[in-house]
């Protein structure tokens, strides 16, 4: 690291921040861009399909459809641009990327390997240095930004469907998010801070201690406000194709259309790492004391990978909610759930567990 | 007349909604392995271009005028094809023809122009029925599709020869017995 800062005539911590910058973004949207690819396929296999196996570079080379994505891409690329006449456009342009910059922007917290020490300096496998004052408060404020992606795109394209879409899409997130909160506060009060390292730490490398074992119900509270919160399908209320159209993207097509599909699967991505850092121990190896970094970056992407997988067989899986069903399973068993599974864990720790 | 509609009870497991998603979940999961180590030969889905689908007997598809081990063919121009057929697709021109020469006269009929507007044919199978010589078969084949009308319209030789390569054997653009009797010179 020291040498290749030399090389560019920089300081190792910038180098190491601008490396960070790149696998992280890069490698959560090449994930997303891939993800779109396994949930066609995926979706094929559970039902028996077979889904895109035929897109080919240059023709020839079909690797079991992985061209997909690209084709989309380029196709994406290639549509027309269209604004709708009434639509407010500067917000109508602003809306996927306020829809995608907090869906990628929520990875930055989370370690994804752990620190290692190099040339008398310690590099730290995550955007934002541990101890930096926000830790796992950054994920949940800015995935409370995430609605405003989907209300926004709802509003400006003044469509009717549209606003329907987005005000029942954004009233779900909302109502999720105060379940999916307390299930994290009892996270950071077993283990006594909120930074994710502490949280990493606290768990250690036995599956057994990992919080998913310590606090089920808070888990189960937390996976199923996820689902709400990324607007994926037992609960995806920012679309309908039986009663609003496409919903909230209802007037978007090209790129635009594009990143608001991409912005999806980000959040995918960053819920998953979430779940794996909260309740599966992160970066942590089940068994291994000190891990090497690129075995326990390796088990933080196998577990995030796993999480995201269960949210597409999810999806494949589950009928879609009624809107008064979501909202009566948000706030009359969600929320009451999680509120037991915080004072059971403050009695516990009361009582010197 | 009211319905009788039969509640379901569900038992406390089934209530809490986590233990029938996991089975759910499981029944998808076992789709999803079933399907993932199928060979492709024995999926549902036949791959259209690559693979073809084996049609049943008794399917209708594109005419094929049946010919003799020497080439002739088997139509002898008798109409009732074209009698039959109800969406009067088909269209005959006879010709006479001899293997005899010119004064001992004719004896044999065949087509001369035999046409199938495959635009306009439905395939129903009644020329097959109305044939009393077997000349003419609706085979398995469903692939008709052209870029324009005109090669929609199949002629005589289109319907001998459109089966040649699927069955091996050699296309011919020439009747063995020519229209003309020969001139054979009678001294």
């Amino acid at each position: 690291m020291d040498k290749l800062a030399s090389l560019l005539h920089t300081t190792p911590a910038i180098a190491w921040m601008v490396a960070k910058l790149v696998i992280v973004f890069g490698g959560v949207f090449s994930l997303a861009a891939l993800w779109t690819w396994v949930e066609r396929r995926g979706s094929a296999m559970i039902q028996d399909r077979i889904g895109p196996n035929r897109a080919a570079l240059f023709g020839k080379i079909k690797i079991i459809g992985l061209a997909q994505p690209l084709a989309d891409g380029i196709k994406f690329f290639f549509k027309e641009d269209l604004v709708p006449h009434d639509a407010n456009k500067a917000l109508f342009w602003l809306a996927p990327f306020l829809a995608l910059v907090p869906a990628l922007m929520g990875f930055a917290v989370i370690p994804f390997g752990r620190s290692f020490m190099s040339g008398g300096q310690e590099y730290h496998m995550a955007l934002l240095d541990p101890g930096n004052g926000m830790g796992l408060l950054y994920p949940l404020a800015i995935g409370g930004m995430a609605v405003y992606g989907v209300l926004v795109a709802a509003w400006s394209s003044n469509n009717k469907w549209s606003i329907l879409g987005g005000m029942r899409a954004s009233a779900a997130m909302v109502s999720y998010e105060i379940g999916m909160s307390l299930a994290v506060v009892t996270i950071f009060m077993t283990a006594g801070g909120y930074d994710p390292s502490e949280v990493i730490n606290a768990q250690g490398h036995l599956p057994w201690a990992w919080n998913v074992v310590r606090q089920p119900l808070g888990f189960i509270v937390f996976f199923t406000c996820m689902f709400a919160e990324t607007n994926r399908l037992p609960f995806d209320f920012a679309e309908g194709e039986s009663e609003i159209v496409a919903g909230f993207n209802t007037e978007y097509g090209s790129m635009k259309f594009s990143l608001l599909a991409l912005a999806e699967y980000c959040h995918l991505m960053t819920a998953s790492a979430l779940m794996a850092t909260l309740y599966f121990g992160g970066w942590q190896v089940p068994f291994v004391q000190n891990p090497a970094v690129m075995l326990s970056v390796l088990s933080f992407l196998v577990k995030m990978l796993f999480f995201a997988w269960v949210f597409v067989w999810i999806r494949w899986t589950l009928p879609r909610f009624r809107y008064d069903q979501l909202m009566h399973l948000g706030w009359k068993v969600m929320l009451p759930l999680s509120m037991a599974n915080l004072v059971f864990h403050a009695w516990r720790m009361s009582q010197g567990h | 007349m009211g319905v009788l509609v039969k509640k379901v009870e569900l038992s406390w497991l089934d209530r809490t909604y986590v233990w029938p998603v996991m089975k759910g979940m499981g029944i998808t999961f076992q789709h999803f392995l079933k399907q993932l180590f199928t060979p492709t030969a024995k999926r549902f889905t036949i791959q259209y271009p690559d693979m073809k689908k084996e049609m049943p007997s008794g399917y209708r598809g594109l005419h094929e005028l049946k010919r003799f081990e020497d080439g002739a063919i088997k139509c002898v121009a008798c109409f009732m094809c074209q009698e039959a057929c109800p969406a009067r697709c088909i269209s005959i021109e006879a010709e006479e023809f001899s293997d005899l020469n010119i004064t001992q006269g004719f004896e044999e009929k065949r087509p001369a122009k035999f046409s199938i507007d495959m635009l306009r044919c439905i395939y129903c199978g009644m020329c097959e029925e109305a044939c009393p010589k077997d000349a003419i078969w609706l085979r398995k084949d469903y692939e008709v599709a052209a870029y324009d009308r005109l090669s929609m319209q199949f002629g005589k030789w289109d319907l001998m020869n459109t089966y040649t390569e699927a069955d091996g054997k050699e296309s011919i653009s020439q009747d063995p017995t020519p229209s003309v009797p020969r001139r054979t010179i009678a001294l």
